[in-house]
């Protein structure tokens, strides 16, 4: 892809520039729900998207545009448009791309919403998905129909941490002339940017490291402008005639960016998941630190790896980036600057053990989100799994030890000390 | 719409509305190793205006099958065919880079239907390097980047853009990569191997507009203001922007090139 600046400096500046009235360095926030028109000739020219510009907030907003510019900028995509959260982004490319009748190919290891999401609620608006093992490749091959509108998967699962084969699904994608779409809220794009294997849309919950202070809900759709719409009949909602706007194909006048011009104008305007100019800033403030964080967190990452491995309390750590797991080699390859900070591990002494460390921390959060930069914990055998006996847990690719840490930005001395708090009370436990 | 155009599938964009022969029509030509998606945010616009507004892919650019036109004068000649195939009457012609160099040339066309020419971030006369020439021959991707990052003005760079959500530089790399690979080589070529073009200005005898750009890398300013000084009868505005004017600054080239059709009386 082609950029004028490297990714520190648009982290800082893409989207931006002091506006010429009031000389803001800072981005505005534009908190408004409409717009005035200069004339009854420019509102025509907005509503019929003969050229660009915002007439509502559900639709588009002079903030909430800064960070789309700065997330298509950093993700090397074409285009953006930010929601309401990254399930709110889901929807918005599946509704945009499929109909009655279609069907996906998706990851059977991927994060529980978005697996609730394509098993119950698409199937009873007739959008039925097939989940496969995300780097069995035949398995992928096999599930492709002829009505198959998307292929979807995460980079780094979630709570597994499967890193999928992205290069080789992309073109598994391409023989079949099915978009690839990617959730890459583990990795942002400071770790490793999807399209640049051959991924052709961007799925982000912005709620995560890309934010990185936990205070505003946010999602994304990045727009590779990497695949070839033109099939009509395949992709009837993208190439074929839209039902206002004079029934153009969003192919024939957008090209390259005609997914997200497909979801501005239908999605946005429909449903209606907009994220809030508010929301944006503060993600926009978390987006400007997000190399220094991404750095940080990754070395923080890595020390915690050692000293969990090491430690007597602990069974087993899981992370990509270590030999023992099964993705370690494509992880090597396709993210070279770390495999993400989520580490999960299990504690001698199943279950209870685990609530034992989980209650014995002090630094660390016990809560139900990743990507803060506050060190974050949960134990989903005494939380969100904890109606699951063993034998289910099991089934559900966990166990009753397992606890997942999302690895914060404090000095790794003091998480290191508290995690010795915790596992003193596991090994006393046992 | 699609058409067959001298047996080759040919795509000219219409902004998704049919063309009425009663209407006066403005045709934009894109420049080198573009398409018609240079065009995105002037299609529509003037199509919804009482014109018929049309920007045809040339051939092996966006959407249009074939083998690319190797010099500025087949350009002019395929264009001018193209137009008498599709019927259409009175018509102005608006070039965006090279598509300033096919306007001159189509100029000696004689056509009578032909009521004006806008100039878009162009000149008379546009040498191409010799490192920008070998990239573009033998790693057009690296000259896509090239261009796409030359071509933007700070905004543009900045991926600061009027549509929203929508980055510059790669929507612009995009647009380069859709068309044949051997499209920007064949353009640059022909931009290289076109030298007529100031002398072909004195024949010009319509009133034209220039629109330039301030921070053009591609084709600077002072190029640009000796292209309308050779123009017998030419306004002339300069932009706050870089050389994918059309993108960068749409809605103040559409207001300029609108009062310009109006003050034409076509």
């Amino acid at each position: 892809m082609s950029e004028k600046y490297k990714f520190d400096t648009l982290s800082l500046h893409a989207g931006h520039v002091p506006d010429k009235e009031t000389g803001s360095r800072a981005v505005p926030i534009y908190q408004t729900t409409s717009y005035v028109f200069n004339d009854t000739d420019e509102a025509a020219a907005l509503y019929n998207m003969e050229v660009g510009g915002h007439l509502y907030t559900r639709i588009s907003n002079p903030t909430i545009s800064v960070l789309e510019q700065r997330l298509a900028a950093l993700d090397g995509g074409v285009s953006c448009i930010a929601c309401a959260s990254g399930m709110a982004a889901m929807h918005l490319v599946i509704s945009a791309i499929c109909s009655s009748g279609d069907h996906i190919v998706a990851s059977n290891k991927m994060y529980g919403a978005n697996i609730n999401l394509l098993q119950h609620t698409m199937p009873r608006f007739g959008i039925e998905t097939d989940f496969v093992n995300p780097n069995n490749l035949d398995e992928i091959k096999k599930a492709i129909k002829k009505n198959t509108k998307l292929v979807f998967g995460e980079v780094i699962g979630n709570p597994g941490l499967d890193v999928m084969d992205i290069p080789s699904v992309a073109e598994i994608c391409k023989e079949n002339n099915v978009p690839l779409v990617i959730d890459a809220t583990f990795n942002t794009p400071y770790l490793m940017k999807p399209i640049d294997y051959g991924a052709n849309i961007i799925i982000h919950s912005l709620t995560k490291w890309l934010g990185g202070h936990g205070i505003a809900i946010g999602g994304a759709i990045i727009n590779g402008g990497n695949f070839d719409w033109s099939n009509k009949k395949k992709f009837s909602t993208i190439s074929g005639p839209h039902f206002a706007l004079d029934g153009i194909s969003f192919w024939e006048e957008f090209g390259p960016s005609a997914l997200t011009s497909k979801i501005r104008a239908e999605g946005m305007y429909n449903f209606g998941p907009t994220l809030s100019p508010m929301n944006a800033f503060h993600i926009l403030q978390g987006i400007e630190t997000l190399p220094l964080r991404m750095k940080k967190h990754m070395e923080n990452t890595n020390e915690l790896i050692k000293f969990l491995s090491e430690h007597e309390a602990v069974s087993w750590v899981k992370h990509p980036s270590l030999d023992s797991h099964p993705d370690y080699g494509i992880a090597k390859k396709i993210l070279p600057k770390g495999a993400g900070s989520v580490i999960v591990f299990g504690v001698k002494g199943g279950r209870e053990a685990g609530k034992n460390f989980i209650e014995s921390v002090q630094l660390s959060s016990h809560l139900a989100n990743v990507g803060d930069a506050k060190t974050l914990l949960i134990h989903p055998g005494s939380t969100t799994h904890s109606h699951l006996n063993s034998e289910a847990m099991r089934s559900a690719g966990l166990t009753d030890d397992l606890i997942r840490l999302s690895v914060g930005l404090e000095d790794v001395d003091d998480i290191k000390k508290d995690f010795e708090i915790g596992l003193k009370s596991v090994l006393k436990s046992r | 719409m699609y058409l067959k155009f001298k047996n080759i599938e040919t795509f000219i964009s219409t902004g998704g509305k049919k063309l009425n022969s009663n209407q006066p029509t403005i045709c934009f030509i894109h420049g080198a190793g573009q398409n018609h998606f240079s065009f995105v945010q002037q299609i529509r616009y003037f199509a919804s205006r009482g014109f018929n507004a049309i920007a045809p892919d040339f051939p092996g650019h966006g959407f249009s099958k074939g083998k690319c036109n190797s010099s500025i004068e087949d350009d002019a000649i395929w264009l001018s065919e193209l137009l008498q195939e599709i019927g259409i009457n009175e018509f102005v012609i608006a070039g965006h880079s090279q598509g300033c160099l096919t306007a001159i040339e189509f100029n000696k066309l004689s056509l009578k239907s032909l009521k004006g020419i806008i100039f878009i971030a162009g000149s008379a006369k546009i040498p191409v390097n010799d490192f920008l020439i070998e990239k573009a021959k033998n790693e057009p991707e690296k000259a896509y980047k090239l261009m796409v990052t030359w071509g933007h003005g700070k905004h543009g760079s900045f991926s600061i853009s009027e549509f929203p959500g929508h980055h510059h530089l790669g929507e612009g790399f995009k647009v380069m990569e859709m068309n044949h690979k051997s499209a920007l080589i064949n353009d640059l070529s022909s931009c290289n191997k076109y030298e007529k073009g100031l002398d072909e200005l004195k024949n010009i005898n319509l009133d034209c507009l220039a629109i330039l750009a301030k921070f053009d890398l591609m084709t600077p300013l002072k190029f640009g203001k000796k292209m309308v000084e050779h123009i017998n009868s030419c306004e002339c505005h300069v932009l706050d922007c870089g050389h994918f004017l059309p993108t960068e600054k749409p809605k103040e080239l559409n207001k300029i090139i609108y009062q310009y059709l109006k003050n034409l009386d076509i």
